[in-house]
């Protein structure tokens, strides 16, 4: 159970099986309803079928946030916080329990009192109570610890981050920080006499916190709107950039600030191209402090002028806005914004997968790039073999001509193959291009044909099976048909 | 325009005729600069000429505005200062809430709880430009913050302001006087001062606006144009809403004329010029609400029509004079000066029976005095941006005046910049150009013209009134640049103009490029100059290459040495922002004491949204502009009643400030301390201005004597006065710094900005708390706690004997258990049958 965090909201679940060795696979969870209970359920999807009698092993992650409640509320400079945890003594679950030990880990010795249901053993910061046997569904039992915590119970209200990306290789990040401190509230005078010279005084305030920025971050800034926040550190690691932030001034409980902080990244580092396909792949919510809990965040990402099809994934559920226009820098008709907000965050949503967003439809659009690419090359190689064929006619060599026919044909049979594949990706991306893929597939077989007939009749025109007039002839013949069957196909192609 | 006085069209003919002198023009343009092209200046004069001019004109510029970062390059872009939050808080809102919602501002935030009217007590010129630069970047999507428009406009103006004295010195002299002036105007550190990067005043435009103006008034009495007059309208319109030193323009330019009158140097050019100018300026300036009927009824504006009216008069005279014999003339003259006497002295009667004299007088004396005395007055308090003393001065009722004025006068004197000037400050501003200014007013005086007389007189006047206040170097500055660049404008071109001719035979051509530059040229363009120069140069012919090298070389040498000097003025002494405090290690590692900010910033985020903060009022703006929160009174000093409470809070006991702190509302208390860090700005040092202001208002309750030891010192250690060691600023000051040990040599509670152990160690506070301190103690915030739900009693509940002990037993009988009340009435009760017979 994280200190910190916490009311009742079920935040977050990642369901771990840990195999034989020790692998950890996350399961997949999705939020369910049970009639007549109240809470949140959900249902977790077991990677194979578990059969009677056998055992599985699963452990759960809930991270709950504003949990514990500071009381005493208001405390002076000189006291400690104290805070108080109700959970529940069991798991609550819909399934009988066997048998259950819960332990709870507090943040100091120092215990003003705990429930004392069976006997619970205390050892150091340890609580634990049970093991309880053959526990029904759905039992509760308040359990209640008061104890001290003088961690610093930070909240960031509210969070705007502010991803502007630009197309000259530069991606702008800017969060819009408001902090508050939610423990137990100030009473009373602040003395800085007292908190200069005396090391336990104020000793639940917050003076400093550290931020992770991303390793490649630059021209770091801190501010607020009236200037630059002088009171900060900049340590460049290997894996990360740390910054050690200080407010204006140390935050005591119910004291809040607010500030800016903003750092410039390459682009080749996020963005993704294929062709003219951009995907950027970044943070829905970066690091701002450990333990960290975001009541509400908005995410505005600002794309170069001019982006189109635009498309979002993300790990988890989003709430998306109206999209905006932002001006700048000479802009004429303004960058697409792609709003985004979600309540109720923590440290475990930093998630690296997070919002493939820009130039969307992206997958089709790229399939079908490359069928465009493919069927290209197979035009191509028709021509390769032309040229096969008149250097056979003029060489007489047969083996050329074989050699022509046998690379047209493997190559045209892989060509065809990954054609063939693109096709059933985009059918199964639900795309009605896959019925044009298919219709230039059947004319390329009828041009095919028409090429391995017309290298037919120069063989046998070499062999002198036919006449020259004839053959000219029919070689007019072929070609024209050829040549208004790739017309065709271009025109599908150029309708892709 | 054929009806030109003879001197000057015959003048400018012999000018002509003159083309050595054409010649020497382009070798004043090198000189000027320094820099090469004259071979090509010789083939293409005209082209060369304007490409040097504008290539020196856009360096200066650079320059200009380069050496005013210092403090955005060594700190951040914010408004460093701490008068100028106000403006930037003013144009931010005009940005983003418009112009008009701007003019109809009623700040509610300021002199709480009173409020001030915005738009119609400032100067919006300096706002409306900022915003409209902002307007026009946003229009074109050029994101640039409203904070980093305000930041960059005084320099970018500064370029503006070199433009225009190169213009004017063009006027004034010739071209290569233009650029040196204008390279001088662009560094020199007077004017600096006040356009470093971040300082957002009104000084920053209105230097500018002041030179254009000049220009474009020159520029009309030179043509009597009646189109140069109406842009020199506009200008002296621009002025007016940048800056309240424009009363400078509205005497200067009168002054200017009349004095032209008195040299018999009347023409219609300057008839047409001035009657325009009064006119149409006039009729602008009262555009400006803040300005409004001002330059029809105070005085400073009364030498401006004054002289319309006597130019009238002369005007009229003149075509009397024309149209009338010399009898007759005489005559109708004697008449009309008797009949005005008799007015004069019937309405002096008459102000004087009304008891508006004391106004009106100054009206009427002589117009020259009036100016010097109002002129200096105003502009003592439109600089010090409608400080009290403009009700000293309108004080005209009665005997009021004096009064007001004692009382008033401290609020004035408290702000350093209006003491009196020191030569230190000269030479430190001005360096080399103080010395060599005097000799180009010498050189104009002795080849006086029209437009001379106006730089001279320029001159004179800014002299005069830099001496009486530090502020008002300002306005000196630019005379001082130009002056200085026709000396040296001219030395250079006695000293190398010479080679330059023997190098280059004179050429024709060159006259004629003159003359196409200005077609119909006909006012006299410098043209006594050009013979002076011819006639010095006779007498010169005998001068060496040598000492001719020598003092090219020296001259150099002192234009280096004033090029260093500005720069290491500029980084020194006008580039450190106020806001933020930096110190030095010995390591050279900057320590930031960021102290304002910290606390402002409490301020902002963890109080109220409409708490009421008392400070003094000199931090007014800057809690208005970086706390957001409402304030007492602050740097706009217009209720003097309203300071003086705040002052008398200050300096009353805790029990007297709380009633007044309760009567103003007053939420939290601001003061700014110095004794831990040794700062010397700080609220102690200013105490005994609050304990005057206070006095001046309130003379039963406070009397600065208290606050004196009984040998006439101030002292904050153990023999101060008992007064100031229980006065609430000492109090919330010192509280819990007693205890304090800043290092081992000094004893607890040594306060190292007055170096003395501090006297009254043992402080506690009834109604006040402490809010807030910031890291280094430079700024402590006190909460006035609200009343009590219950009065706590401050001694003990009185001990009564009348207590009964718990084991007392009664002698008394039943019967006799009754008190008795002394002498009381005995009454005699009736019988009561049932109780006899129990």
């Amino acid at each position: 159970m994280q200190s910190l965090i916490g009311v009742m909201l079920m935040k977050f679940v990642l369901g771990q099986v840990k195999g034989e060795e020790e692998e950890e696979n996350t399961l997949e969870v999705r939020e369910t309803k049970v009639k007549g209970k109240s809470g949140k359920f959900f249902t977790v999807k077991l990677p194979s079928p578990l059969v009677p009698g056998a055992k599985i092993r699963v452990s759960v992650e809930m991270v709950f946030t504003h949990v514990l409640q500071p009381y005493p509320t208001h405390i002076t400079q000189a006291e400690k916080q104290f805070v108080v945890f109700e959970g529940n003594h069991y798991f609550y679950s819909p399934y009988p329990t066997k048998t259950q030990t819960t332990r709870v880990k507090l943040a100091s010795r120092n215990i003003e009192s705990y429930t004392k249901l069976g006997n619970p053993s205390r050892s150091e910061d340890m609580l634990e109570y049970g093991p309880f046997k053959d526990i029904p569904p759905y039992s509760q039992d308040t359990l209640k610890v008061h104890y001290e915590n003088n961690s610093p119970f930070l909240t960031i209200t509210s969070m705007t981050r502010v991803i502007e990306v630009s197309h000259w290789g530069n991606i702008a990040v800017e969060e819009t920080v408001d902090l508050k401190h939610t423990g137990a509230v100030l009473k009373g005078p602040f003395s800085r006499y007292d908190y200069q010279r005396q090391p336990d005084s104020g000793i639940s305030s917050v003076k400093s916190f550290k931020t992770i920025l991303p390793a490649a971050a630059q021209d770091v800034y801190y501010r607020d709107e009236i200037g630059n926040i002088s009171t900060s550190h900049l340590l460049i690691l290997d894996d990360s950039v740390e910054m050690e932030i200080r407010p204006r001034f140390p935050l005591f409980g119910g004291w809040k600030t607010h500030y800016i902080i903003g750092y410039n990244l390459p682009s080749y580092e996020y963005l993704y191209n294929l062709g003219d396909q951009y995907a950027l792949k970044m943070r829905f919510v970066d690091h701002v402090f450990d333990e960290q809990v975001t009541d509400s965040l908005t995410v505005k990402i600002i794309l170069p002028e001019g982006a189109k099809n635009i498309h979002v994934d993300s790990p988890y559920e989003i709430n998306r806005a109206a999209d905006e226009l932002h001006y700048t820098y000479l802009d004429t008709f303004g960058r697409p914004v792609i709003v985004a907000h979600k309540n109720n965050m923590v440290e475990q949503h930093i998630q690296d997968v997070v919002d493939p967003a820009a130039e969307a439809r992206m997958k089709v659009a790229c399939i079908t790039e490359q069928v465009l690419t493919l069927v290209n090359k197979r035009l191509g190689l028709y021509r390769h073999f032309d040229e096969a064929v008149n250097k056979y006619k003029q060489s007489r060599d047969i083996s050329t001509l074989n050699s022509g026919k046998k690379t047209l044909e493997t190559e045209h049979k892989v060509l065809t193959s990954e054609i063939a594949s693109l096709q059933s990706k985009l059918k199964t991306e639900g795309s009605d291009l896959c019925d044009k893929v298919s219709e230039i597939q059947k004319l390329d077989s009828q041009v095919k044909e028409l090429v391995l007939k017309s290298s037919v009749e120069a063989e046998r025109l070499v062999a002198g099976k036919l006449k020259k007039d004839t053959y000219i002839e029919n070689e007019k013949l072929h070609s024209n048909k050829r040549q208004e069957l790739v017309t065709k196909i271009d025109n599908i192609l150029d309708a892709l | 325009m054929a009806e030109h006085s003879g001197p000057d069209s015959g003048k400018h003919k012999a000018n002509h005729a003159n083309a050595n002198s054409a010649a020497l023009l382009h070798g004043r343009a090198g000189a000027g600069t320094g820099a090469g092209g004259l071979s090509g200046g010789l083939s293409q004069p005209a082209g060369w000429q304007s490409l040097l001019s504008f290539t020196i004109l856009f360096l200066a510029w650079l320059a200009g505005f380069s050496s005013r970062l210092f403090a955005v390059i060594r700190f951040e872009s914010i408004i460093h200062e701490f008068d100028p939050w106000f403006n930037y808080r003013s144009t931010h809102h005009l940005a983003s809430h418009g112009f008009y919602e701007f003019l109809n501002w009623f700040d509610e935030r300021a002199w709480y709880p009173l409020g001030r009217i915005v738009g119609g007590t400032v100067y919006p010129g300096l706002m409306v430009t900022a915003g409209l630069i902002h307007w026009i970047l946003n229009m074109l999507n050029i994101t640039v913050h409203i904070r980093d428009v305000c930041v960059f406009l005084a320099p970018v103006f500064s370029g503006l302001t070199a433009i225009s004295t190169f213009l004017l010195t063009r006027e004034l002299w010739n071209q290569g006087a233009g650029l040196l002036a204008a390279c001088f105007i662009a560094i020199v550190p007077g004017y600096i001062s006040r356009s470093v990067a971040g300082s957002f005043d009104n000084e920053g435009i209105a230097i500018f606006a002041l030179q254009f103006t000049y220009y474009l008034w020159v520029k009309s009495v030179k043509t009597g144009s009646v189109f140069w007059t109406i842009c020199c309208c506009l200008s002296y319109f621009y002025m007016v809403s940048a800056w309240g030193g424009y009363v400078f323009i509205i005497n200067l330019i009168p002054l200017h004329v009349f004095v032209l009158l008195l040299m018999q140097r009347y023409s219609r050019r300057v008839y047409i010029a001035y009657s325009t100018f009064y006119i149409v300026g006039l009729i602008l300036s009262m555009q400006i609400p803040f300005v409004g009927f001002q330059p029809i009824r105070t005085s400073e504006h009364m030498a401006a029509a004054g002289v319309f009216a006597l130019l009238q008069a002369y005007a009229f005279l003149q075509y009397l004079r024309d149209r009338l014999t010399k009898q007759e003339f005489q005559t109708l003259f004697f008449l009309g000066v008797s009949l005005a006497a008799g007015i004069v002295f019937l309405s002096v009667i008459y102000l004087t029976y009304t008891g508006e004299w004391p106004q009106m007088r100054k009206v009427k004396v002589c117009l020259h005095l009036t100016w010097v005395i109002s002129t200096q007055i105003t502009l003592q308090q439109c600089f010090s941006t409608f400080h009290p003393t403009a009700h000293w001065l309108d004080a005209g009722e009665g005997g009021r005046g004096r009064r007001y004025a004692k009382i008033h006068i401290p609020i004035i004197a408290s702000v350093s910049e209006h003491q009196p000037t020191t030569w230190v400050s000269f030479f430190f501003d001005l360096h080399i150009l103080v010395c060599t200014f005097p000799a180009g007013l010498w050189f104009c005086i002795k080849n006086i013209n029209d437009e001379r007389v106006f730089v001279a007189l320029y001159a004179i006047s800014a002299v005069y009134f830099a001496g009486v206040m530090v502020r008002l170097m300002l306005t000196l500055t630019p005379v001082v640049c130009m002056l200085s660049a026709i000396a040296f404008s001219n030395v250079f071109e006695h000293y190398l103009g010479d080679d330059m001719k023997r190098e280059n035979p004179p050429v024709e051509d060159s006259s004629d490029e003159d003359d196409k530059r200005n077609p119909g040229n006909l006012y006299d363009k410098a043209g006594k100059v050009r013979k002076h120069v011819s006639e010095q140069e006779k007498t010169e012919e005998g001068l060496g290459p040598n000492i001719k090298s020598i003092v090219t070389m020296l001259m150099l040498m002192l234009l280096m040495m004033f090029a260093v000097h500005c720069t290491w003025v500029t980084s020194n002494a006008y580039s450190s922002p106020s806001v933020v405090l930096a110190s030095y290690n010995h390591d050279g590692t900057r320590n930031i004491l960021d102290d304002f900010r910290e606390a402002y910033y409490w301020l902002r985020q963890n109080t109220d949204e409409h708490a009421r903060v008392m400070s003094w009022w000199d931090y007014g703006y800057q809690i208005a502009g970086m706390a957001n929160r409402t304030t007492l009174v602050d740097n706009n000093t217009w209720n003097n009643s309203h300071i003086a409470l705040v002052g008398k809070a200050m300096s009353s006991n805790e029990t007297a400030a709380y009633e007044i702190m309760r009567s103003l509302d007053v939420d939290y208390v601001l003061i700014i301390f110095g004794g831990v860090i040794g700062y010397s700005g700080d609220d102690i040092n200013k105490f005994l201005w609050m304990v005057r202001i206070a006095e001046g208002e309130h003379p039963k309750d406070i009397r600065e004597s208290d606050y004196f030891t009984p040998q006439g010192e101030f002292r904050v250690d153990k023999a101060g006065s008992p007064t100031l060691l229980n006065c609430l600023m000492y109090k919330m000051s010192y509280y819990r710094f007693g205890e304090m040990q800043l290092d081992f040599r000094t004893p607890p509670g040594f306060d190292r900005t007055r170096n003395a152990e501090i006297g009254n160690k043992d402080i506690k506070f009834k109604h006040l708390e402490e809010a807030f301190t910031s890291e280094h103690w430079l700024v402590r915030i006190y909460k006035v706690k609200k009343l009590d739900n219950r009065e706590t009693l401050d001694h003990k509940p009185r001990v009564t004997n009348i207590v009964p002990k718990q084991k007392y037993l009664s002698k008394k009988t039943a019967k006799r258990k009754r008190g008795y009340i002394k002498n009381k009435l005995t009454l005699k009760k009736g019988k009561r049958p049932n109780r006899k017979t129990v």
